[in-house]
């Protein structure tokens, strides 16, 4: 499938694999940044995380100018700033991001105060209006498998004055460098492990079958779930695997690059409605909404879908199923994935085991509509159309 | 190059740049008198906040179109210079005409990346539900239903609203919640 025009953008320089983190350093160097502010969180302080990769950086003669640690589990507006203040304030000339989403997209925040000289981030709200000749220069540590931010061009900040989430979408906050080094998964709690990676799997399923799929994004997005099939049950059996989570971090990785360019659908849009009103978390939302999706989906997007049987199910399954019946195998290898993960991690499968109750589903499904991610999902969608889903998953 | 065909690309860029303009004051006109005649619409703009500036154009200013809600009214600003809340800017001329015409759905547009946003996306999905039911009465059913993500319905008859262009206009009830009351 080739589209009428797409866009595909992902500067960022990958390192993965064993001490990737001391590579940190060169890189540095090689970007003319000898003095970098460290941004994490105080829990991954406390576990350590942030310690590797201190320690390399002494190692390799950097000088931090500032560690920023203040980051919670929302990022939001007022972070940023006083992110973007310390900055200033410590001379810092390059930002390392160690964390999950929120640290990642706080410190691409910052990178968009920092580089603008903009006086409120609010001006930058929306996609593609950030002008700049250059960012700051900015090194992604993720610490989940996830949510692939350290090589997606968007980030999401709460505006806690007016109570929403505003979106930033622009390929200048892709980071410079991404850096994939299993020490930094090796401890994640196997359910955190189960629903960070049906959330990589969720990006690269809606990536492959949304509006502006291309050639590009469809690699990245085939290649991930093919990690995904392979390698999320040897982690949640045996979660000191390294190579099993440096596959892990792969697939989100290549995922992510998949959704920065052909973005996701109504699985998002519902999922961060989940979160928005009922404070659900993300993966979790992402694997127990991920099949109802596909099947609402199914009509429009079922050729898409049966492609996806051979990375979902593998090359003797996709052989072994008839044409016909493929699409809808392939939600199966979905749900198989899922059953997995409940097995032996306890991930959820219904709303209902997160605490969510059919009253909460009205108020989901209208904030889900005005989702910016409905733009992208390859079948139009009501409110009505979104509430019929959520029972269905409840 | 010869003299007449550089003369014959010039008439042809400022056609385009000309009729664009046409389309975006027929857009914004439309938006008005929609509100007035589709409840659909009048209920989108009803949540829209008080004061929200919402700007159509062409990058990099010119043409463009605006309307404010403000004061219990939606009116068409034409092409007079504000401040936008929500300003949707086409990347070219050449690549949005075939958007403009009725030819190629705005959600593709945006999945392309014709067009950037300068604000909440959450009001910008608001403004292409709106688009969506205004080319529905601009636009013939043929044309539409290649571009629209589910069929064109109508409360009001296509010359009702070609009619409504004339006015500038609308009053819009206020809404139970508006948008940024969302979280």
């Amino acid at each position: 499938m080739i589209p009428a025009y797409y866009e595909f953008s992902n500067r960022a320089k990958i390192l993965s694999g064993e001490y990737a983190i001391e590579h940190i350093p060169f890189e540095l160097a090689s970007m003319e940044c000898a003095r970098p502010m460290l941004v994490t969180n105080k829990q991954l302080r406390e576990l350590g995380l942030a310690d590797i990769v201190l320690s390399a950086l002494a190692d390799g003669g950097v000088t931090v100018g500032a560690i920023f640690d203040d980051v919670p589990v929302d990022s939001s507006v007022q972070v940023v700033n006083d992110l973007a203040g310390a900055y200033r304030e410590a001379g810092c000339d390059s930002l390392i991001a160690v964390g999950g989403g929120s640290v990642l997209d706080t410190a691409k925040g910052a990178s968009i105060v920092l580089s603008t000289g903009a006086t409120d981030l609010l001006e930058h709200m929306g996609s593609e209006v950030v002008n700049a000749r250059a960012m700051v220069p900015l090194i992604a540590v993720p610490t989940t498998s996830g949510t692939g931010s350290e090589v997606t061009g968007a980030a999401v900040i709460k505006d806690t004055e007016r109570h929403v989430k505003m979106g930033f979408v622009t390929p200048h906050l892709v980071p410079d460098v991404a850096v994939l080094d299993p020490r930094m998964t090796l401890g994640l709690p196997p359910r955190l492990t189960a629903s960070t990676a049906m959330d990589a799997l969720c990006h690269a399923v809606e990536a492959f079958s949304c509006r502006q799929a291309n050639p590009l994004s469809d690699a990245h997005a085939r290649a991930a779930i093919d990690l995904l099939r392979e390698y999320l049950p040897v982690a949640l059996d045996d979660p000191k695997d390294a190579t099993a989570r440096l596959a892990l971090a792969n697939a989100s990785l290549l995922a992510g690059a998949a959704f920065s360019n052909s973005m996701v659908g109504i699985v998002h849009a519902m999922g961060h409605a989940c979160g928005g009103q009922c404070s659900i978390a993300h993966g979790e939302a992402m694997g127990i909404l991920l099949p109802h999706g596909m099947a609402y989906n199914l009509d429009v997007a079922g050729e898409r879908y049966a492609e996806l049987l051979l990375h979902l199910a593998g090359s003797e399954a996709f052989a072994a199923t008839p044409a016909e019946d493929r699409a809808a195998a392939a939600i199966g290898g979905v749900r198989t994935l899922l059953e997995l993960a409940a097995e032996k991690a306890g991930m959820p499968t219904r709303l209902s085991e997160v605490g969510m109750t059919r009253e909460q589903l009205p108020a989901v499904a209208a904030l889900a509509i005005n989702d910016g991610a409905m733009s992208f999902n390859p079948k139009d969608a009501s409110a009505e159309d979104i509430l019929s889903i959520l029972e269905g998953a409840l | 190059m010869s003299t007449a065909h550089t003369t014959h690309v010039g008439i042809i860029r400022r056609t385009k740049r000309l009729l664009a303009g046409i389309i975006f004051w027929v857009m914004g006109r439309g938006l008005v008198a929609c509100a007035r005649l589709d409840s659909r619409v009048r209920d989108e703009v009803a949540t829209w906040p008080d004061g929200s500036v919402i700007t159509l154009m062409m990058w990099p200013g010119t043409p463009k179109t605006s309307v404010r809600k403000f004061d219990g009214r939606l009116t068409a600003l034409g092409s007079r210079d504000i401040e936008a809340t929500l300003r949707v800017t086409f990347k070219s001329v050449a690549a949005s005409v075939p958007v403009l015409l009725g030819m190629k759905a705005i959600l593709q547009a945006f999945a392309e990346h014709r067009a950037t946003v300068r604000g909440d996306l959450g009001l910008a999905m608001s403004l292409v539900r709106c688009l969506h039911i205004v080319e529905g009465y601009l636009y013939p059913d043929i044309m539409t239903r290649r571009i629209l993500p589910s069929p064109a319905t109508r409360q009001a008859g296509h010359l009702r609203a070609y009619a409504g262009l004339l006015g500038a206009s609308a009053p819009i009830a206020p809404a139970e919640t508006t948008r940024g009351d969302a979280a």
